[in-house]
């Protein structure tokens, strides 16, 4: 049976909101369905593993907002592969204001810009200093996807590769019901943390993306746990 | 025309005081209505000539308790707000309960916990003398974001006429008010249980805060707390000028060393390794003021006893202990589960730290049990692991994830159906262990009262 390779990039920035909880789930999933997993984390000023090696799924979680600047700068040199990784349909997953670094810019308070990587049309603004927490269900290929929101920016401009349409909360801005990006099997969303565990059949299908033959088992617990959960936010 | 308004409201204010105080509605409610009416009264009490501020992530009550504590013993009279919020109104509704008609402070010192979050409404209105900072970690994501969005909360609002006291041992609050304010360090050497590698879940400092490379650790004590040196570009924390030394985990004893040479034996609570710090941070304070080592000595002898958050008692013939666990605080329901490792003996362990209010204050964020080390549930004595609350299939999920035998779990949305589970279940030769969050306090009360008349039924 063919042997997983996820990669977390930048697991000492990235960690903000329980988002270890992605590649964890993956592998108890993965190993129950007999499948060796090996979870790679890569450093800053490290080459990250997907430039030359196999990684069938690439995480990238929340960060602060000062290390997202550090880290743009770092990305900036794998921009080409990245973007040819998304054009090839390698397996990534994007979460909270990760999403943002595949737009055109990110604007802070005071005005003032920085270049993102600039695959997608939209761009990202800083508010002021409340954070937006948000609870919310989206809409993507039949399955309903939830997630939490902590966020201290909106994203705007243009989406031509939607991931979600929200059914409760915000999209990637308040006057939208557009969130995240998906094109091939490149999926960004604003939405932080253990995306994967709170939903187990989107799970599946991003496997399903790496290796149509692998069948998962489901663990005990965490489709109870979305269903009641999505009961509650659509009432 | 600001100084009628003040004088008005600290009229108001002591009758707000005094008409909530049956209703516990004083601790609060003056500081609301007060600042209503004068906007900038903190701005206006004319404070006491020593003004101490203790603010961090965790152990900001415990601390600023026992600065209390030491510095009454010393023969002053001190004003602190221990019975209300830490937000600018409590500030307000604890200083107007001290103030004289015409807004002076009458105690000789005032010990103020500050939440961090609130640093911009109470650094801007007043210059504290003192600014302790326990430390500063990952807290509720809701609330605080990340630890990088409170430490720009607290140093944006520092004065250079403030005195910084910092934990030596913490890597992000150790920056705080670097070149802009006197800072004196306070830190616990390497103990027997220091380790080389962290061995927690999270570490909120993994890369250096200058130039971002990995960070290496002359030790960890937990999570990012330890010595941080940075290969790199050489970063490392300021030499302490208190030093907890000699830390016997067994007797609960440790020293204090100052720079000056002088050295103090202590006690701290056996298990609450916390505790170190606190009082470490307490003396360094306490030494910036002039207490002498006798007082300090003498004064923390007596609080030695003091349990806070863990409660040990008998009910109905059964053991139960029961400790505190800020909700959506990894950190510090991490370091109350490492308890399991050490207490011998079977037990059953109930699991109450979801929010219990999650339908009132809106659907749980529950990405922080990730964040949490449950690996303690492992242990082969722990019999039946107790999940209440609404997030329960949550909290379960995610232990499985991390490898808890789900055969153990029993799994409860309604915490009276828990209670009486548990108390069918129990046995007088298991312990019962609950982890609960500050609002499940009334389910630890339901669960004890049902034991106890369990017992009853049984004689």
């Amino acid at each position: 049976m063919k042997k997983f390779v996820i990669e977390i990039l930048y697991p000492e920035f990235n960690n903000l909101f329980g988002d270890r909880g992605n590649a964890e789930y993956l592998k108890a999933r993965l190993e129950k369905a007999g499948c060796e997993t090996e979870i790679i984390e890569t450093y800053l000023f490290n080459e990250p593993n997907f430039v030359n090696g196999q990684t069938d799924i690439l995480l990238i979680g929340p960060c602060t907002e000062k290390s997202q600047l550090t880290e743009l700068e770092e990305l900036k040199k794998y921009s080409d592969i990245i973007k040819e990784r998304i054009e090839n349909g390698g397996v990534t997953l994007a979460t909270g204001n990760a999403f943002e670094l595949f737009g055109e810019y990110i604007e802070n308070p005071k005005g003032e810009k920085t270049e993102c990587l600039g695959f997608f049309p939209y761009y990202s603004k800083q508010f002021s200093k409340l954070r937006f927490n948000d609870n919310a269900v989206g809409e993507f290929d039949g399955m309903k996807i939830t997630g939490f929101k902590n966020l201290l920016s909106h994203a705007y401009g243009e989406n031509p590769y939607p991931f979600l349409k929200m059914l409760k909360g915000i999209g990637m801005n308040k006057e939208t019901k557009i969130e995240g990006i998906h094109k091939n099997n490149f999926f960004a969303t604003y939405h932080t943390g253990p995306l994967l565990p709170l939903n187990p059949d989107f799970t599946e299908y991003l496997v399903k993306l790496c290796d149509e033959s692998v069948v998962l088992e489901e663990l005990t617990f965490e489709k109870t746990a979305k269903e009641k959960r999505i009961k509650e936010l659509l009432g | 025309m600001g100084k009628l308004r003040f004088l008005i409201s600290i009229i108001i204010g002591k009758i707000v005081y005094l008409i909530g105080k049956p209703f516990g509605k004083s601790t609060n409610l003056p500081g609301i209505i007060m600042l209503k009416i004068c906007p900038d009264a903190l701005a206006r009490f004319k404070m006491p000539e020593k003004v101490i501020c203790v603010t961090g992530t965790n152990g900001k009550t415990g601390t600023s308790n026992l600065l209390t504590h030491i510095i009454k013993s010393s023969g002053k009279t001190v004003l602190n707000n221990s019975k209300g919020s830490n937000m600018a109104t409590g500030l307000v509704s604890a200083l107007v309960t001290d103030s004289t008609l015409s807004g002076k402070i009458k105690s000789d010192v005032a010990v103020l916990e500050v939440d961090e979050r609130s640093s911009q409404y109470i650094y801007t209105r007043f210059t504290p003398d003192i600014i302790l900072c326990t430390n500063l970690f990952r807290d509720s994501i809701m609330r605080n974001g990340h630890s990088e969005f409170i430490f720009d909360k607290i140093n944006d609002y520092l004065s250079k006429d403030t005195v910084l006291v910092l934990n030596g041992n913490d890597g992000i609050s150790g920056l705080l008010g670097e070149n802009v304010c006197e800072r004196v360090f306070f830190s616990v050497e390497k103990t027997e249980r220091s380790t080389k590698e962290c061995e927690d879940t999270v570490c909120d400092l993994i890369a250096c805060p200058k130039c971002n490379h990995k960070l290496d650790f002359e030790y960890y004590h937990y999570n990012h707390i330890g010595v941080p040196k940075c290969a790199n570009c050489g970063f490392a924390l300021p030499e302490s000028k208190f030093t907890a030394t000699d830390v016997d985990f067994e007797n609960g004893t440790f020293k204090v060393k100052g720079a000056d040479g002088e050295s103090l034996t202590l006690t701290f609570q056996k298990g609450n390794f916390f505790n170190v710090f606190n009082i470490t941070g307490a003396v360094a304070v306490c030494r910036l003021l002039g207490i002498s080592e006798e007082v300090i000595q003498s004064s923390t002898e007596d609080l030695s006893s003091k349990t806070g958050r863990f409660d040990q008692k008998n009910f109905g013939g059964v053991e139960i202990i029961s400790m505190l666990s800020k909700n959506q605080n990894p950190i510090s329901c991490s370091q109350s589960l490492k308890y399991l490792n050490s207490a011998d003996g079977e037990k059953d362990v109930v699991l109450l730290i979801t929010d219990s209010n999650d339908s009132v204050h809106g659907h749980e964020d529950i990405s922080w049990l990730y964040d949490t080390d449950f690996s303690p549930l492992k242990n082969d004595n722990i019999k039946n692991i107790y999940i209440g609350g609404t997030r329960c299939f949550d909290t379960a999920a995610c232990l499985e994830i991390k490898g808890i035998d789900t055969a153990k779990l029993k799994l409860f949305t309604d915490y009276g159906k828990l209670a009486d589970e548990l108390c069918k279940e129990a046995s007088d030769d298991r312990k019962v262990v609950v982890y609960f969050e500050l609002y499940a306090t009334r389910v630890v009360k339901m669960i004890k009262d049902k034991m106890n008349s369990r017992g009853g039924e049984k004689e």
